[in-house]
């Protein structure tokens, strides 16, 4: 009587335990991303899987050797996944559950230290349009260009010579 | 003849030459406002490459703040300078304005200092991690991923240049990442350069500062060098620095 109640809540017990198991990851916030593409810059399975991978690969490429490709960019991923602040105008920052790293971060227990460098939401100062499509002419990478220096006026040169600093 | 005399020879010699002291930067050599003809943008797939070295020639004489704007433009470009918990002795400081006085003619002058981007940089020399690091194209930085937070580097710059992180950071800059535990310095504006852009410093200071190509003997700065000559600072150290001063 006893032994047949003990492996009965010894099962039940099992089933208990189990019923964690069951529970789908929280599904992550790909609104923002979603309004600027269809698709990510890799198939979605496979960037689930190995975002990791690839964006390590791009770090070092981008440190050591200098290149700056924007398909696997940190601030690319940011940018695209990432708004700057909630709908009530608070910053969303990487330990908060609603933020797009951490959404699913916390739920795989995974810690990431990305983000005590690096932006972990796109700075508005200095990329007005990080709204930009993936793929479109990024219209907040310019700067100040002349094609070629101003022509200097009668006044400038005698400034110039003058030894006073404009 | 004692060396004493060879000295002094030499120095009746030099003065006879009249060579002009305190050439300033010549009219043609000067920009009225930032010019990216200096800096060519590379393709974001190629990296970057050594047949080109950065460089930096600063006339003293032609910034009136003694390189303040300079230091301001830096700090808003990167975010250092304003750590909340840091003492004003921890603070970062990628860059800094110095004033030098001669104790016996008390003649003064200041200037900009930051890292001088050397050929041979000692700090590259002592990393145990090689987070310390020279790009091919000449530029001294940290790579923060390796970095370690020993400070080896920062006792053996001689600049003075490189600083450390003491505390958890918050809304860094998305093209600079900074954070505690890190070692970190002036990376002449390597985001900026990729894109074809000038320094930050330098476009606060168009009028006193010339940044280009060392290498190729057709640019700017590589013509300012050839006729106005440029200062290192501690030349005797032998490190072929990439930043040069005129009129120190």
């Amino acid at each position: 009587m006893f032994s047949t109640l003990k492996s009965i809540l010894g099962v039940v017990a099992c089933a208990w335990i189990l019923v964690g198991c069951e529970a789908a990851p929280p599904p992550t916030n790909l609104a923002p991303a979603k309004e600027k593409a269809a698709q990510c810059v890799e198939p979605t399975e496979d960037i689930r899987k190995n975002h990791m991978a690839y964006l390590m690969q791009h770090r070092d490429a981008t440190v050591i050797e200098g290149i700056r490709t924007k398909q696997h960019s940190l601030v690319e991923c940011i940018n695209c996944h990432v708004t700057p602040t909630r709908a009530d105008g608070s910053a969303v920052h990487y330990e908060d559950k609603d933020h797009f790293c951490a959404s699913c971060h916390t739920y795989a227990g995974v810690k990431i230290d990305c983000f005590q460098c690096h932006a972990d939401r796109p700075d508005l100062a200095s990329q007005t349009n990080y709204q930009h499509k993936l793929g479109s002419a990024e219209s907040y990478h310019f700067s100040t260009k002349l094609s070629a220096s101003p022509a200097l006026s009668a006044q400038d040169m005698q400034a110039i010579t003058s030894g006073v600093v404009q | 003849m004692t060396s004493n005399q060879v000295n002094e020879y030499r120095r009746r010699f030099m003065a006879g030459l009249g060579l002009a002291a305190g050439a300033t930067l010549a009219p043609n050599f000067i920009l009225r406002s930032a010019q990216a003809a200096d800096v060519v943008a590379r393709p974001d797939n190629e990296p970057a490459s050594s047949a080109k070295r950065w460089g930096m020639l600063i006339d003293a004489n032609r910034l009136t703040d003694g390189g303040a704007s300079m230091v301001e433009a830096c700090k808003r470009e990167h975010g250092w300078g304003n750590d909340p918990q840091a003492s004003a002795e921890q603070q970062p400081q990628w860059m800094r304005v110095v004033k030098v006085t001669d104790k016996h003619t008390k003649h003064s002058f200041t200037l900009p200092v930051m890292c001088q981007h050397c050929e041979n940089p000692p700090c590259v020399d002592v990393c145990p991690t090689g987070a310390s690091m020279k790009r091919a194209d000449g530029i001294v930085y940290v790579n923060k991923h390796t970095c370690i937070g020993c400070r080896y580097c920062m006792m053996a710059c001689p600049y003075k240049a490189r600083s450390f992180v003491h505390e958890p950071l918050k809304d860094q800059k998305p093209h600079s990442p900074r954070g505690m535990g890190t070692v970190e310095s002036c990376n002449l504006c390597v985001h900026r350069i990729d894109k074809g852009q000038l320094p930050a410093c330098v476009e606060a200071a168009p009028h006193a500062v010339i940044f280009g190509d060392l290498n190729d003997p057709e640019s700017r700065i590589s013509q300012a060098l050839k006729a106005l000559g440029g200062t290192q600072i501690r030349a005797d150290l032998g490190l072929n620095t990439g930043v040069r001063y005129l009129n120190i």
